[in-house]
């Protein structure tokens, strides 16, 4: 990515704070926060409930004003309209009009794009298809499940063709299949250079995804950097074999105990996640037979 | 970053930027009216036309007069109840459903500005009322098309002997005089103009109402004080000295401020026989935009601030 | 300007800022809606006051429907009431919802009318067969003194406050009228309420005709009166009963007259200088009747009149009575009055009727072959 393109994503010095009724001090909701998210990566925010997170998301996305400060994105003051014309947002827990079917659903949100009517058919069918409820599409969304509803919330999300997707705990209450079809999406998007905004409180899934990571603590910014370098303990090495032998083990484990400075921490089976478990039990893929694969 | 890597951006993202978009505000008006069609918002059809036809069966005893009277008062206060309640609840129910549900945060997040989607709201409301109107004026109209031919039999079979052409008609004159005619159209445009007022208070209301419930509370206060608003005015300026000063502001107070849904009551005089001149109408229809426009404006200051 | 100063304006001011807004618009929009409620007044929209003694009269929901848009129909409901009350014969009441209804809607014609009917019809009459049956006399002379007049000044109240209210309708004109012609006999005011009623636009016919019949029942109008009915008989559209025995009594009124003040030489040269006006020659026929039972010159005279094509029916069948006085020609007399009677009951009144049956006795007519249905031995 080259130094000169303009962040997706600038915020410098953001504050904001509440009033309190009946009372002079405020509640300080984010305390000079700044950061940059580069065109085409995915960057995760994770912080407590109450950290700032979601006020920090909606003063990027115009839905509240910042006390002072800048936010902009793709260079453009975030709080201009258009500004929003390349944002795609979903939020926590969304709730769309149940009264209307998916179909519907996508297609109005596509014409506040500005689609055109001939494009708009086109487009819902799309996206539909990708996030898989070609069969939903003329059922009301009152019957529609929770992991329904958030499928249809990427769609509307990714129905302008934005450059930027914001998701606000994309996976909470999801069940793992529709958790990592989500997931699936997202590196998609990554691929198609997508700037993509998660918030979330699952770790493990923001370690799989994100390639930066920025903590968020009492309205302050308190670590950001890429995953690679955040969680890697440093200053130690993990081997896997596969179909080895006590006696090659016995000679790696020599080998550590000559060279000085270096002590073997731990050896033993590597175990597997409940999520791969799950998914080999219930028919779906994990993550870790895709990597064998 | 270069200055003119940074324009050139720009102005790709502005491209398809329209500042104000007729085809948006549409898409919200018509989301609105889906909406509340579909929370079975018709079945109150149902009801007035049972109030109508029962209004029509439970007074044959009386004279024709009275029962075309009672006809016409009957639907018009049904058209009126209606059209009052479906402003000022369904427009209470949009913004602050919209902001629970957060279904507000998915629109406002495209690139809708503030006015367009209050807009595209107030025009949505507007629609169902109209529709409404239309659909009750066509039952009401044919309702008393036929009673009205069924009167006019009854009275000539009244008549003794053979009826001569120049009593037929006359009976016919007098009896259709007081049934269909174009002017009740006017009555049912005054019921639109109002409730369109009412739908724009509420409007208001909800732009920084905390709740529905609150919103359709205070709306309807307003509603009432705007019916007794004329009686402020005459209050403040009294024919004679009667009022002390006190009461004179805070009577101008009220004028000012509040609307003057009074003027919008034709229909008694309609159905008494009366008719309202063009010039009347217009003026009344210039005054409802006029309405219209400052309180849309008023709501968009409101909203346009609010944290969401 | 940075996003700072823009949202410190919007927090503090957008409050502020809406609230000048409506202020500035009150004030705008004040002069222009009281130019409507001028127009609004102008065309009968206002004619009801919310005023504290409105307040007095209607319940408090009453009232609250009035001011949001219901006056027509809480005066429908009134009107109900007020049909309820009559029911029950609760006069007191009848009259309170009768106003409330004629104040809600004072331009709605039918309420005063049926307002008026209530106490000037229904009351009155309830009051009058009270009194019949009344054993007690200071109570029947309370009633027949003070109460039954009472409800027909009511009525009459009512019915002219309407007539007021709604210059464009006949209707409470003539309920005025009849008022006047049924229950005061004063032929006077009713031909005058009656003439009122019949200039209106949506008048029916008969009442210029009711008009006519009061007028021609007015001391001192006969002129008048006749010019108004002979105007109706010639060129109306329909020639009612009433019209034909009111033309042939004044008729007969002015032909008294002309014989009353002028002598039979007189009445010939009158005759000369106006041949064409047929009541001198009735009024010489008269004369010759009654005076010198010429009956032969009556008869000529009578001829006269039949001669001229303006002279009404009845004259036919006044010649026809006058000839079947000579017991010669009676019989001659009687088949033209039988084809007469056949032909045009309506000229015969009763008392022709009478006579025409005492000719059938006379000339010992069956009983299969008479016109008349009276019976063979009614006194002449």
């Amino acid at each position: 990515m080259s130094e000169d393109l303009i962040p997706a994503v600038k915020i410098e010095n953001l504050t904001k704070t509440f009033p309190v009724p009946f009372r002079k001090e405020k509640v300080v909701a984010v305390d000079n926060l700044s950061l940059s998210v580069k065109q085409g990566e995915v960057y995760g925010l994770i912080g407590p409930n109450g950290s700032g997170k979601s006020t920090t998301m909606k003063v990027l996305l115009g839905l509240i004003s910042a006390t002072s400060g800048n936010s902009s994105v793709f260079g453009m003051n975030s709080t201009e309209t258009a500004s929003r014309g390349s944002v795609g947002f979903l939020p926590e827990n969304p709730y769309f009009y149940k009264y209307l079917t998916g179909a519907e659903t996508i297609a109005f949100y596509g014409k506040l794009c500005g689609i055109n009517r001939k494009e708009i058919k086109e487009r819902t069918n799309e996206l539909l298809k990708l996030v898989e409820l070609e069969g939903a599409r003329d059922r009301r969304l009152a019957g529609y499940s929770k992991g329904m509803l958030q499928r249809i919330g990427l769609a509307q999300a990714l129905v302008g063709r934005p450059k930027l997707v914001v998701l606000d705990e994309p996976t909470a209450g999801v069940d793992p299949a529709g958790s990592r079809k989500i997931r699936d999406l997202i590196m998609q998007l990554k691929e198609q250079g997508i700037t993509v905004i998660l918030s979330s409180h699952l770790l493990e899934q923001v370690q799989e995804v994100c390639d930066r990571v920025g903590i968020i603590f009492e309205g302050k910014l308190v670590r950001e950097g890429s995953l690679q370098e955040l969680i890697e303990i440093e200053n130690q090495t993990e081997l896997v074999l596969e179909n080895s032998n006590p006696d090659l083990l016995e000679k790696i484990k020599k080998l550590i105990n000559d060279q000085e400075g270096v002590n073997l921490i731990r050896s033993g089976k590597p175990k597997t996640t409940l999520e791969t478990l799950f998914l080999r039990e219930t028919g779906g893929e994990s993550r870790d037979a895709k990597n064998d694969s | 970053m270069t200055e003119a890597n940074e324009k050139s951006f720009e102005d790709n993202l502005n491209s398809g930027f329209k500042i104000f978009s007729p085809s948006r505000v549409m898409a919200i008006a018509m989301n609105t009216f889906t909406q509340l069609v579909r929370m079975k918002v018709f079945y109150f059809l149902l009801i007035f036309s049972v109030l109508i036809i029962g209004a029509n069966v439970l007074f044959l005893n009386f004279t024709f007069e009275q029962e075309l009277k009672i006809l016409q008062d009957v639907s018009f206060g049904a058209m009126t109840l209606f059209a009052s309640i479906f402003s000022i609840v369904g427009t209470a129910l949009l913004i602050p459903k919209d902001i629970e549900d957060r279904t507000l945060y998915t629109i406002l997040t495209k690139p809708v500005p503030r006015f367009e989607y209050l807009i595209g709201k107030l025009l949505g409301i507007l629609f169902l009322v109209a529709v409404s109107l239309v659909l009750m004026s066509i039952l009401f109209f044919a309702v008393l098309y036929i009673r009205q031919y069924g009167i006019l039999a009854e009275e000539t079979n009244q008549i003794r002997g053979q009826p001569t052409a120049e009593q037929l008609s006359s009976l016919k004159e007098t009896i259709f005089s007081q049934g269909l005619r174009l002017e009740l159209l006017n009555g049912v445009i005054a019921i639109f103009l109002k409730a369109s007022v009412a739908a724009a208070i509420a409007l208001v209301v909800s732009t920084f109402a905390s709740s529905t419930l609150f919103t359709i509370i205070v709306s309807l206060v307003i509603y009432f004080i705007g019916h007794a608003q004329s009686m402020a005015l005459t209050y403040y300026f009294p024919e004679g000295d009667m009022h002390g000063a006190l009461q004179r502001f805070i009577a101008g107070i009220v004028a000012i401020m509040f609307p003057n849904l009074q003027m919008y009551n034709v229909v008694d005089g309609i159905v008494s026989g009366q008719s309202v001149p063009f010039a009347l109408m217009a003026r009344l229809t210039g005054l409802t935009g006029f309405y219209l426009v400052i309180y849309s404006f008023v709501s968009w200051i409101l909203f346009a601030k609010k944290e969401l | 300007m940075s996003i700072t100063i823009k949202s410190k304006i919007y927090r503090r001011g957008g409050m502020l800022i809406s609230i000048a807004i409506l202020i500035a618009f009150g004030f705008a929009r004040i002069p222009l809606e009281s130019k409507t409620e001028e127009h609004l007044k102008k065309y009968g929209f206002r004619d009801w006051a919310p005023d504290i003694s409105a307040r007095e009269q209607l319940t408090q929901a009453s009232f609250i429907g009035a001011i949001g848009g219901f006056r027509s129909l809480i005066a429908s409901v009134y009107d109900l009431r007020a049909h309820e009350a009559f029911r029950n014969k609760d006069w007191a009441s009848v009259e309170r919802f009768r106003k409330i209804t004629t104040s809600l809607q004072p331009r709605f014609a039918k309420h005063w009318d049926l307002a008026a009917w209530d106490m000037a019809w229904n009351a009155y009459a309830y009051y009058r067969s009270r009194s019949e049956f009344c054993e007690d006399d200071l109570e029947r002379w309370q009633i027949e003194r003070i109460i039954m007049p009472n409800y027909l000044e009511k009525g009459l109240g009512f019915a002219k406050e309407g007539a007021a209210w709604t210059p464009e309708s006949y209707l409470l004109p003539m309920v005025v009228g009849d008022i006047y012609s049924q229950k005061y006999k004063n032929t006077k005011l009713a031909a005058q309420w009656y003439f009122k009623s019949s200039q209106a636009e949506d008048a029916p016919t008969y009442i210029y005709r009711a008009y006519a019949t009061q007028l021609a029942r007015c001391e001192g109008m006969e002129k008048k009166a006749y010019e108004v009915v002979s105007d109706l008989y010639n060129n109306g559209k329909i020639r009612t009963l009433t019209i034909r025995r009111d033309m042939e009594r004044l008729e007969n009124y002015f032909i008294d007259d002309l014989m009353r003040n002028n002598s039979l030489d007189k009445l010939q040269r009158m005759l000369e200088e106006n041949p064409s006006d047929y009541l001198i020659s009735a009024a010489i026929g008269q004369f010759h009747l009654k005076s010198d039972s010429n009956l032969g010159s009556a008869v000529e005279a009578y001829r006269g009149i039949l001669k001229n094509p303006k002279s009404p029916q009845f004259y036919r069948r006044q010649f026809g009575f006058l000839i079947a006085r000579n017991p010669d020609n009676q019989e001659n007399a009687y088949q033209v009055l039988k084809k007469m009677y056949i032909k045009a009951p309506v000229i015969f009144r009763e008392k022709d009727v009478i006579e025409l049956s005492n000719i059938e006795n006379h000339l010992n007519i069956p009983s299969n072959e008479r016109v008349t249905k009276i019976d063979r031995y009614t006194k002449e």
